[in-house]
């Protein structure tokens, strides 16, 4: 009977460990040492089983034709192979993430824009000893007085002075 | 005769110590500054940037503040008022956007803290050092003389005052200048601070957000290794189901081996016990007591032998 192989993408786990927040370290370990426990269990294993030797039995076992109807069925026998039910969950787990990857990454593009914006107001900014109260007002809006809803000095309520 | 050049930094000058001492609901913060230049205690010559803002104002406010000028402004009350509208004049275009130069330093420079030094300058070619002093000295004697200022208690009280206020200004004004100074420097540095922190903490954040980038390039790692080991599994389970099947038909094999040899051995063993049980029960009574005897003699036979062996 052919045994399966299927080809097992390397996965760079030193790589891997790089890219992890810290915040997700536990599961990523977890993770691992799952893969380790599984792969170990399939080293383990021998990929084919040892062969059964039929002319031992067939001279040792007297009852007539039993050994050569096992070894027919024996070697007729199919023997199925696993389902494998999950990886079109895991690839349907992979579009749904690539998808929000890609909002996130845009999200953060979006951000880091609205960050530049600021930084190069800030770095634009006149220096301060040149400028005068209403400069200040406008390079950083909550110093601004409100002199509208409190008309008398100094503007603001005492108990922020 | 002051020239009107003289009279508009003369006007300047004047409108602004006016505008710092009366204020009725003006916006003092449009015309201060955060920087030292603008909190030097006397009210020096400000150049272009005071002009602009009182060209800004309402007309109103010019002229309470030409009532005002005309009266600080001893003997210059008609001409005056012609100073505003020149000053006006010069105004009446709109406010420019631009990006105003920064102040000077220093104001404008004064002799003996009133006198600028521009009038010293106008009348340096045609009357020399001693020129303004003799136009002052003149001014006086002729405004003394003539009873244009007349003295009275007010003069003495006018003249003990201003000592007062000279030396105290002489005295303390350095000292209350640095510690101005200090209170603007420390609001200024506490600004800077405030900038520094926002500027590095926005080049911080987008270097975390560029690594968060970098960071979800890798998911597809994450999925690789869930891969590798369903498919880990899926062999594993198969090599287990493989290795069953051959043990299980091993073992029956086995089994019927294992049952033949049982057979064998019992069929042996119950031959021999029943081969003995008949030898055993053959053996007559007679043929018992002749091998009794048998033995007995064979017995004594060999004990003489022995004895014999053991006397010899």
């Amino acid at each position: 009977m052919a045994s399966r192989r299927v080809a097992l993408k390397a996965v760079d786990w030193l790589a891997f460990a790089e890219r992890v927040p810290p915040n997700q370290r536990s599961m990523f370990n977890a993770l691992k040492t799952r893969s380790d426990a599984i792969s170990a269990k399939l080293a383990s294993l021998p990929e084919t089983p040892a062969a059964i030797d039929w002319s031992f039995y067939r001279s040792a076992v007297a009852k007539a034709g039993m050994v050569d109807e096992f070894e027919k069925k024996f070697k007729a026998l199919q023997i199925p192979e696993p389902v494998d039910t999950q990886t079109s969950a895991i690839n349907a787990q992979e579009a749904e993430a690539n998808k929000s990857a890609l909002a996130y990454v845009e999200a953060s593009k979006a951000r880091i824009a609205q960050y530049e914006e600021e930084l190069t107001k800030f770095k634009n900014m006149i220096p301060f000893d040149q400028m005068t109260m209403d400069d200040l007002s406008d390079a950083f809006p909550e110093t601004r007085l409100d002199k509208v809803k409190y008309p008398y000095w100094p503007h603001k309520p005492i108990a922020d002075l | 005769m002051l020239s009107v050049g003289q009279l508009k930094t003369h006007h300047s000058f004047s409108v602004e110590f006016v505008i710092s001492r009366c204020f009725a609901g003006f916006s003092r913060e449009t015309s201060l500054r955060l920087c030292r230049r603008a909190r030097r205690g006397r009210n020096k010559k400000q150049g272009a940037r005071r002009s602009n803002n009182s060209a800004s104002q309402p007309s109103v406010m010019l002229s309470r503040l030409i009532v005002v000028s005309v009266n600080s402004l001893k003997g210059c009350g008609p001409i005056g008022a012609g100073l505003v509208h020149a000053s006006r004049s010069l105004h009446t275009s709109p406010q420019s956007l631009a990006p105003l130069p920064p102040l000077p330093e220093k104001g404008g420079k004064v002799r003996h803290g009133i006198f600028p030094e521009e009038l010293f300058q106008l009348l340096y070619p045609k009357t020399g050092v001693t020129g303004p002093y003799m136009l002052g000295t003149g001014l006086i004697l002729y405004m003394l003389s003539k009873e244009i200022y007349v003295i009275n208690h007010e003069t003495f009280a006018a003249a003990s005052i201003g000592t007062a206020i000279i030396y105290g200004v002489k005295k303390f004004g350095p000292t209350v200048a640095n510690l101005a100074d200090k209170i603007n420097e420390e609001k200024v540095a506490k600004a800077q601070e405030v900038k520094d922190v926002a500027i590095s903490s926005l080049t911080q954040a987008i270097d975390d957000e560029k690594k968060e980038q970098w960071r979800v390039e890798g998911r597809s790692m994450l999925f690789d290794a869930k891969r590798n080991n369903v498919a880990m599994l899926l062999e594993t389970n198969y090599r287990e189901r493989l290795h069953m099947v051959t043990n299980e038909v091993k073992r029956r094999l086995d089994y019927q081996i294992a049952l033949q040899n049982l057979h064998h051995r019992l069929e042996q063993e119950h031959m021999i016990n029943w081969v003995e049980k008949n030898v055993i029960s053959s053996i007559t009574p007679q043929q018992e007591k002749e091998s009794i005897a048998k033995c007995i003699t064979d017995l004594k036979v060999l004990a003489k032998a022995t004895q014999a062996r053991a006397a010899a």
